[in-house]
């Protein structure tokens, strides 16, 4: 996959006279090649065409941090970015952070640490909160607060998730050595 | 006890389980209604009024309906459908004018989001602007009626009293001793008024439902992301003249509610969608803009409060005004109006005092149900008078709270009787201000001293106290089922929309029965249709109702399993005990069987099989509630107080008014932990929420009342950065004798208060008595450049039109 | 959304250009974080989106010696929250980037975005005006320099004309010893637009600069202030004698984030505080 490959190139869709892109990415590590819209997000490529419902929209605007998918190795608000930009990317949803059945550390401590009530929100923050991991395997309380600050969640109060994601931190370093 | 030290008598009962739902919703597999597509469904998008108030002359519909995919278009002509929880007072869609901006004009069903929203933009309305009834006061004066047909509204007698040719959807009243006599002998008389501003709720998952009305049987299916699938089943009944039976109500994860969602809110007008749409199932979804300006908020209110006191510092005498912004129609407002002739005194024994509580109609978004509705709002106003009652008598505000408050033998607004089965304000009350180690008030010198370093600190406190608000018939059920590997299966009728219901009840059944709560499953989606009834899933009453419906239904499980245990062991039930899912004879413990053994039914060896498969039931109602005497209001409204109080300890930066909240211990007399870690949970984010009310969030209009703060970029709530330093949540376990263990309810209760506790600090710190919410930056500094020691507040409504 | 666009990744820069003139309603792309809201609300009609990310020229981020820091717009504004350099050469430009938005949008707003979406109260530009930025801006007839003061014309304008693009922005190389700060008021802790946010740079020869946002229809740079501070010289003094007199050189309005009150209020204790930063007296 290449970002030099020339997306000008778009297919008259006959019955809505909608244009089409084609565009060729993985997700969650499976490789997708679909001819979508241009005007749609990668949200709603992720909800609507690849049937991931895992990742929500609360906002629409960047604001919550609800759709925080990682887009090769960043977390980003996935309602603002257009499907097409995610051409030759790597996105990561929340459903493909446990593997071969056994939830990740993260989630297990999210669990532990109660740090989800409604659960809403909680896919945005473990994409947010594995980001920050991925680059900072032991963040300081700021460091993660920080980070988490662009996810709005209404039920916990964030102190079982700033809890959740210590421990998390402390845990992959010590079993996965990270 | 706090957080991790706390340790439980029980083996289940108080153990720091995990969430039931836990696991689904981190690997992103909970589906919400917001989640759901079901074959041939549309979906739908609405038009908003974009004045206040104003006259609809004229809807073309004709371009929107000409658009391929559009599959209905309806306006206020369409239906006459009239929908209202306590009052039928609104539409699915305005007729004639629009009551808010917001209100729903049309609204549209089509193939996809896009198409829908397409066809709304060529939706061509003539409005003719009106003068809208910008707030309490003009709607007292009642120029202008926001319903003009109030008179004749439907409504429930001799709970709600709607006036003549008013503005007031409902004034409720309580009255008890001599106050003209009482205010007559007080030694000093204060009379002070505050207010805050309306506020938002903000689930995560907007408001979504999606409706199926069967163009053939005229049954309605609903999946909706609601509070009270069982209201809204009746309700849409009542409104579409069919029988309850006929009306499924489905209730997936919930995203959120906070009282937002406990009424009834797109389901109608989703059906009529349905219904034009020739049956097909119509998703309606808020946009996050229509969930600030179109579905309800928490009312703004005022109150106006004038205590009598004597010198040496008892309350003898209390007058209360309670004035609702509640916006263009009551939903659930004249319930939150009626809640605070109750308990608007707070937990304090005055024996002579009024509360006048009105509800009143204004051209504003309307007022809704919001997380111990009607509390954070009277709190406010009755712990900052109490506060500033102490600052004149000169004596410490924890003396004179601990002077009045309740305690056995002393009866509440309503005239109930307070027991030791009641719960303590007074344990609450001095768990929390030793957790801060309050010394008492700052002195002038003192304040002086530390605005020099630019930042002063303070400490404050606030009781609080609520009783679930609801009817006296309010019941709730259970049914359980063993399956043949000893497990139980539990269906309840109320929903687990983050709170932990689920969890709670498998572990008041796992209690009993004495099996783990693995055990045990309690089916997490609703359906009318399968699950037993609960009135709503609202009020913090579910531990309570919900807790004594398990035992019940446990108790008969183990009854049941018992029975037949004895016939097959050749003994009487009375000789069984029972542990670790097995029943055994209490002396010769070796006769013994487990429960999958007579789960389904027990076989003996030869083959003759008896009892059959093991089922049982709970019910529970709210026991000896009475309706309120409509000119007195006494009556007994409260199943279970639960009484708390925050202290906190904070500092004010004197140059910006911004406020750091370096500690905030928060105690409940809860009776009994259930689970420690939801408990947890409640309070953190109650405590969070609250803070949200206390020092950032309210709805802000315009001159035109248009909303001006309708999306996250200017309507905000606390984010990671803005918890507090420290949260210490104290549990008080003063059991009530007939709660399920001795628990009581803390869903809502961590919220309330948390702004009186913030503005009795900011006194502490600066020697200023802020009147109004919230307690902004902005509020702050301005209120210090005043040079005044009460600040009345600003005028919110003076930001310039559209 | 109610727009229906083409999105056009150009191979080069004439490309861009050339896709640029062809349809006014074309929209440039680079993180997206404004203008996908834009669209979101219909307040603009796309036909065309541009993508320019995938030019070299809006990739650069390059220190040159003596010509200074050229960042190109596509470079995220969490890449300055990061870089040692701009943290060592240019702190109230790093104290900006780290005080916008949230981390997430950080990770797609791009710096020169922030600045070509004009908002009266964006974080970057006060910081990026006291350094004397210069905006590079290419159109098909060539290319020209803007200084960062003249760039902005009103609330969401600025002297960009049709067809024209900014590639990027040049802040020139600081000299050795300087000090500067950005220092910012908002509702919440939380990520939020700026109710006032102040940049100051003291140079080692006593001169000062300041920049502002959210006083004024466009971010300002107060070179009337400045020139009187720089002629007081900075001091304690000077600093509180500043906080009053910023008053006479800002109007800012009320609105639904702050009243003017405060925020005349807030910039004079944010410039009093900035000062004395730079004096090494932090309050």
């Amino acid at each position: 996959m290449s970002n030099e490959k020339d997306c000008s190139m778009y297919t008259e869709h006959v019955e809505s006279g909608k244009r089409k892109v084609t565009i060729q990415l993985k997700v969650n590590g499976h490789q997708v090649v679909r001819d979508i819209d241009p005007t749609m997000s990668l949200l709603h490529f992720l909800r609507d065409d690849q049937k991931l419902f895992g990742t929500k929209e609360a906002c629409g605007e960047g604001e919550c941090g609800a759709c925080t998918v990682i887009m090769n190795g960043k977390a980003v608000t996935s309602c603002i970015v257009l499907a097409v930009e995610a051409d030759g990317a790597e996105i990561k949803t929340v459903e493909g952070l446990a593997k071969n059945g056994k939830l990740s550390i993260l989630q297990e401590e999210f669990i532990a640490e109660d740090a989800l009530q409604c659960g809403f929100c909680t896919p945005g923050f473990l994409m947010s909160s594995r980001a920050l991991l991925d680059h900072n395997p032991n963040p300081s309380d700021e460091e993660i607060i920080e980070v988490l600050s662009g996810n709005l969640c209404r039920c916990t109060g964030y102190i079982p998730i700033l809890r959740a994601v210590k421990t998390a931190a402390e845990r992959e370093r010590k079993e996965l050595g990270r | 006890m706090t957080d991790k030290q706390y340790e439980s008598k029980y083996k289940r009962v108080g153990q720091r389980y995990n969430r039931k739902d836990a696991q689904e919703k981190v690997t992103g597999q909970a589906l919400y209604t917001y989640d759901l597509e079901f074959p041939g469904m549309l979906h739908a998008r609405c038009l908003f009024s974009p004045y206040a108030r104003a006259k609809i002359v004229s809807i073309d519909t004709s371009k929107a309906k000409a658009l391929p995919g559009v599959r209905a278009v309806l306006t206020g002509e369409d239906s006459d459908i009239l929908v209202g929880l306590y009052m039928q007072d609104k539409r699915a869609l305005s007729k004639g004018e629009t009551r808010y901006h917001g209100d729903i004009v049309a609204a549209v069903a089509a193939v996809d989001e896009d198409t829908a929203e397409r066809a709304i933009s060529l939706l061509d309305v003539k409005y003719e602007p009106l003068e809208p009834v910008h707030n309490v006061d003009e709607a007292l004066e009642a120029k202008t009626l926001v319903h003009d047909d109030i008179n004749h509204l439907k409504h429930i007698e001799g709970v709600f009293f709607p006036q003549k040719d008013s503005n007031i959807a409902s004034w409720n009243k309580s009255r008890k001793g001599d106050l003209d006599k009482a205010f007559a002998e007080a030694d000093l008389v204060v009379e002070n008024e505050f207010s805050l501003p309306a506020v938002a709720h903000v689930p995560m998952e907007t408001h979504v439902a999606i409706v199926q009305e069967d163009p053939y049987s005229k049954k309605i299916r609903i999946w909706s992301s609601a509070q009270s699938p069982f209201a809204i089943r009746q309700i849409m009944a009542d409104s579409f003249g069919i029988s309850e039976t006929d009306v499924e109500v489905h209730i997936p994860f919930v995203g959120g509610g906070f009282g937002g969602k406990a009424g009834i809110h797109l389901e109608p007008l989703a059906t009529l969608l349905s219904r034009a749409a020739g049956g097909a199932p119509v998703k309606l979804r808020a946009t996050r803009e229509a969930e600030f300006n179109t579905l309800p908020t928490r009312a703004g209110m005022r109150g106006r409060i004038k205590s009598g006191v004597t010198k040496d510092g008892k309350i003898t005498a209390i007058r209360v005004n309670y004035d609702w912004d509640s916006g263009a129609y009551a939903d659930y407002g004249v319930n939150v109006g009626k809640t605070a002739v109750y308990s608007g005194l707070g937990p304090y024994a005055v024996e002579n005092a009024s509360i006048d509580s009105k509800t009143i109609y204004t051209n504003k978004v309307f007022s809704t149900a919001y997380r111990g509705f009607g509390h954070l709002e009277t709190h406010w106003s009755i712990e900052r008078q109490i506060d500033i009652l102490s600052q004149k008598l000169g004596i410490d505000p924890y003396e004179f709270r601990m002077k009045n408050l309740l305690e056995p033998g002393t009866r509440t607004m309503s005239g109930e009787l307070i027991t030791e089965s009641s719960g303590s304000p007074k344990d609450c009350l001095t768990a929390v201000v030793k957790e801060i180690g309050w010394t008492g008030r700052k002195t002038e010198e003192e304040r002086q001293r530390e605005w020099k370093t630019g930042k002063v600190r303070g400490k404050g406190f606030a009781m609080l106290q609520k009783a679930p608000a609801m009817p006296a018939n309010t019941a709730s059920s259970v049914i359980m089922q063993m399956n043949g590997d000893g497990h139980v299966k539990m269906m309840i009728g109320a929903v687990d929309f983050g709170q932990g219901a689920n969890t709670v009840m498998a572990q008041i059944a796992a209690q009993i029965l004495d099996i783990p709560i693995e055990h045990i499953e309690v089916m997490s989606e609703i359906d009318t249709r399968a699950n037993p009834y609960d009135w709503n899933t609202v009020a913090s009453k579910y531990t309570f109702m919900g807790g004594n419906a398990v035992i019940k239904a446990s108790k008969e499980m183990l009854r049941k399993i018992k029975e037949v245990a004895a016939q097959a062991l050749r003994t009487e039930p009375e000789m069984l005990a029972h542990a670790g899912g097995e029943v055994f004879h209490v002396h010769n413990p070796e006769r013994r069987l487990s429960y999958k053994d007579i789960a389904l039914g027990y076989m003996y060896p030869g083959g003759n099989s008896i009892g059959g498969p093991v089922i049982s039931s709970g019910s529970s109602i709210a026991d000896g509630l009475s309706n309120l005497h409509p000119e007195t209001g006494q009556g007994l409204p409260a199943l279970d107080w639960t009484f708390g109080a925050h202290a906190v300890e904070l500092e004010v930066d004197v140059e910006t008014g911004n406020i750091e909240i370096l500690k905030i211990a928060s105690a409940f007399d809860i009776g009994q932990v259930i689970n420690e870690k939801l408990v947890y949970g409640q309070i953190t984010g109650g405590v969070v929420q609250g803070l949200g009310s206390a020092i950032l969030e309210g709805y802000k209009f315009n001159k035109n009342v248009q909303l001006m703060n309708p999306s996250f970029t200017d309507n905000k709530i606390p984010t990671m950065k803005d918890m507090p330093k420290e949260i210490v949540p104290i549990y008080i376990e003063n059991p009530q004798h007939d709660g399920p263990f001795g628990a009581r309810g803390v869903g809502e209760h961590p919220m309330i208060s948390v702004p009186s506790a913030i503005g009795n600090a900011i006194y502490d710190a600066l020697g200023i008595n802020f009147h109004v919410l919230p307690l902004s930056p902005e509020a702050i500094m301005l209120g210090i450049l005043s040079g005044k020691k009460e600040i009345l507040g600003t005028d919110v409504e003076n930001l310039p039109g559209h | 959304m109610l727009s229906r666009f083409d999105y056009f990744k150009p191979h080069n820069l004439n490309e861009a250009m050339q896709y640029l003139v062809k349809d006014e309603k074309t929209f440039v792309l680079a993180g997206g974080t404004d203008l996908m809201i834009l669209l979101r609300r219909n307040l603009i009609d796309a036909r065309h989106i541009l993508d320019i990310k995938s030019l070299p020229e809006t990739q650069v981020f390059e220190f040159v010696e003596g010509a200074g820091l050229t960042i190109g717009a596509s470079v995220v504004v969490n890449k300055i929250v990061d870089s040692e350099l701009v943290k060592a050469k240019y702190p109230a430009f790093n104290e900006a980037a780290a005080a916008l938005a949230s981390f997430q949008l950080r990770n797609r707003a791009t710096v020169v975005g922030n600045i070509c979406n004009a908002s009266p109260g964006a974080d970057l530009p006060p910081a990026l005006l006291v350094f004397d930025t210069v905006v590079n801006i290419v159109g098909l007839n060539g290319s020209r320099q803007v200084k960062l003061h003249e760039f902005f014309t009103g609330v969401k304008r600025t002297v960009l004309q049709p067809g024209e693009l900014v590639v990027s922005i040049t802040i020139p190389e600081p000299e050795p010893g300087e000090k500067s700060t950005y220092l910012r008021q908002a509702r919440l802790r939380g990520h939020d637009l700026a109710t006032v946010g102040v940049a100051s740079r003291l140079k080692p020869d006593g001169k000062v600069a300041l920049g502002i946002c959210a006083v004024a229809p466009t971010p300002l740079r107060l070179f009337a202030l400045e020139d009187q501070i720089s002629q007081r010289g900075l001091s304690e003094e000077t600093a509180v004698w500043a906080a009053q007199e910023i008053k006479n050189h800002i109007r800012p309005i009320t609105d639904v984030r702050s009243s003017a009150a405060y925020r005349l209020h807030m910039a004079s204790v944010l410039l009093k505080r900035g000062l004395l930063k730079l004096l090494g007296k932090e309050g």
